[in-house]
């Protein structure tokens, strides 16, 4: 059948005579590749400069793992790696489940037209860049004229200097990182759920499930598929938190806000050690792989629900 | 749906109403801290200096003028915005005119060695090499300093190129078909007929594209020094967190003109947003479920 159905896309004849029929897909084909392989493909071989003192010399020579010894012997090296595996897991504990909240009380709403208000509103700060809302948090935690320092002066409480403050730093980083992506996880959340059969509920219903037991057995098994992808794709950057740190951060709060792609970037590229600093990026791609492919293991095995 | 709704109404509970009150309250505040600051940043760059001196955050608007606006226009600030263009239109062009032939390739189920090309794509998702060979390559390109650093290594993301794929997979086979009845090649087929049926998500597509280039900070950091250069994130940055002086009367820089800056550094996203919001969702979708 397959064959009658689709003859002329399965032309008989040697691979040279297919290839030409298809010379005009390999022509639409060859740029990307290209880029795939000059972008991605040679970054990679470029790992292999972890291996070498490349950076500071004219000549290049093989060092074996002595960058990687001289990292792990590196206290801020330790330093940035706790802060990027604290900043992870907060992010994942705090910010992972907020959308899934956002788009289960958007659904429990009537009007069609809120619902979309709702989701147009809070879908905007997405598309600020990372200095924009840095900016923004900037301005609604100044110590002097923020709102949420004059709110808590109004009760009497003292001011907090939030983004200079070791103690409340990390939590601002959460917040503008809630404050931002929201939005994007609540619309994805929110399109699913309107794929929920509703036959579902009302057998529920009939079932003695109130709304709360309909949301725990029908609405998040049948989303769950999805919120598995997002957690992949979550993890699959979480560790590759970059751009945020470097617009947020400053001097006062290193300590705890040095990631791993910060501190590769200050001791491979403002220090000059390229060597050394690709020894960093590739720990992190290397333990960030590991998780992917973990909780993939796990979706796999104990979900039955492989997401790659 | 409607079926169930109806029922529901007529025996509502007292709890379900006090839930639904407090789920209005909830997603209200919930809107009121995504738009307040937004607000706030719009309505202080329209304020006068006087109504700005000695930091408050403004509600309401005390003052209406372009006061700070027309200063902005001519300082330096303009050359990062246009730097900022540059980069995000022409990137734009270059990304659509790689990506969407690409998708549509890799969508063609015929195409030989296609699970190769698949896997080749695929497992650029799932590994990456992160910051440092990236600059180490920019470099040997001799492309620091260059604007072009900014536009080849993000003309195409994975996940775009998923979302296009997937949605070409979508067009039944039989309409590239006919476009070779009527003597035309695969790009012809391309251009004239999927094209015009993909234009939602093209448009979607394209914004993302452009909000990736617009955006970006890390890279232009790391790739440009010469200031000439600098994108107007970069220097929107510098402005918010250390003041430089080069706006202001001596050297204070006024809220209001910090604000304007801000403006204009979201403005031309927030300006396509509205038109091409709706088309996100079934491109997310797209790009989410399994490449």
């Amino acid at each position: 059948m397959k064959r009658t159905a689709s003859m002329r896309a399965y032309p008989p004849g040697s691979l040279k005579k297919r290839l030409w029929k298809q010379r005009w897909l390999f022509v639409m084909l060859i740029p990307g590749i290209i880029w795939f392989l000059v972008f991605k493909y040679a970054t990679y071989a470029g790992l292999a400069l972890s291996f070498t003192n490349y950076g500071f010399r004219k000549t290049v020579s093989f060092v074996g793992l002595r960058n990687f010894q001289r990292l792990f012997k590196s206290m801020s090296f330790w330093n940035a790696f706790r802060n990027t595996l604290l900043i992870s897991l907060y992010n994942i504990v705090f910010y992972f489940p907020f959308p899934i909240l956002i788009a289960l009380l958007i659904n429990e709403l009537r009007s069609v037209h809120t619902k979309r208000l709702v989701q147009f509103l809070i879908y905007i700060p997405y598309f600020f860049s990372w200095v924009v809302v840095g900016s923004i948090f900037v301005n609604l935690l100044s110590p002097s004229s923020g709102i949420v320092n004059q709110i808590m002066r109004s009760l009497g409480m003292e001011s907090i200097y939030f983004m200079s403050d070791v103690r409340w730093f990390r939590k601002v980083l959460i917040a503008a990182y809630i404050w931002k992506q929201m939005g994007y996880g609540a619309v994805i959340y929110v399109a699913t759920l309107s794929t929920v059969d509703p036959q579902l509920y009302e057998a529920a219903e009939i079932d003695g499930c109130g709304r709360f037991k309909q949301v725990i057995y029908v609405t998040l098994p049948t989303i769950r598929p999805t919120i598995m992808t997002m957690l992949l794709l979550n993890l699959s950057h979480v560790l590759m938190i970059f751009d945020q740190i470097m617009v947020m951060y400053n001097a006062s709060v290193y300590s705890v806000s040095d990631v791993l792609q910060t501190y590769a970037y200050r001791e491979g590229i403002l220090t000059g050690n390229l060597g050394f600093g690709t020894a960093v990026s590739l720990f992190v791609g290397i333990i960030s792989l590991l998780l992917v492919l973990g909780t993939n293991w796990v979706s796999k095995h104990f979900l039955e629900d492989p997401i790659l | 749906m409607l079926h169930a709704v109806s029922k529901n109404t007529i025996r509502e509970s007292g709890a379900r109403k006090t839930f639904r009150v407090f789920n209005v309250l909830f997603l209200t505040l919930i809107c009121v801290v995504v738009v307040i600051p937004i607000w706030n940043v719009l309505i202080t760059s329209l304020a006068k200096d006087q109504d700005v001196m000695g930091g408050v955050f403004l509600i309401v608007p005390p003052s209406l003028t372009f006061q700070s606006y027309a200063r902005v226009l001519h300082s330096g600030y303009m050359r990062g915005f246009w730097n900022s263009m540059y980069v995000a239109l022409i990137g734009t062009a270059c990304a659509m005119t790689i990506t969407v032939p690409l998708g549509f390739a890799l969508a063609q189920k015929r195409l030989i060695a296609r699970n190769f090309f698949m896997k080749l794509v695929s497992l650029t998702l799932v590994f990456d090499a992160g910051i440092m060979p990236l600059y180490v390559l920019i470099r040997s390109l001799g492309l620091i300093d260059n604007r072009w650093s900014l536009i080849l290594p993000f003309m195409l993301s994975s996940f775009n190129l998923i979302i296009v794929k997937n949605f070409m997979m979508s067009i039944p086979e039989s309409f590239v078909e006919s476009a070779w009845l009527d003597g035309c090649n695969d790009l012809m087929a391309l251009v004239r007929i999927v094209i015009p049926m993909s234009v939602p998500i093209l448009a979607a597509v394209t914004l993302f594209y452009f909000v990736s280039f617009w955006n970006r900070y890390t890279e232009a950091v790391m790739f440009i020094n010469n200031s000439s250069k600098y994108t107007l994130q970069v220097m929107l940055r510098a402005l918010i967190y250390q003041s430089d002086g080069s706006l202001g009367e001596g050297n204070v820089v006024y809220d209001n003109t910090k604000m304007a800056v801000m403006v204009l550094g979201m403005l031309p996203v927030m300006l396509i947003y509205p038109f091409v919001q709706r088309h996100f969702v079934s491109g997310l979708m797209l790009g989410g479920v399994k490449g």
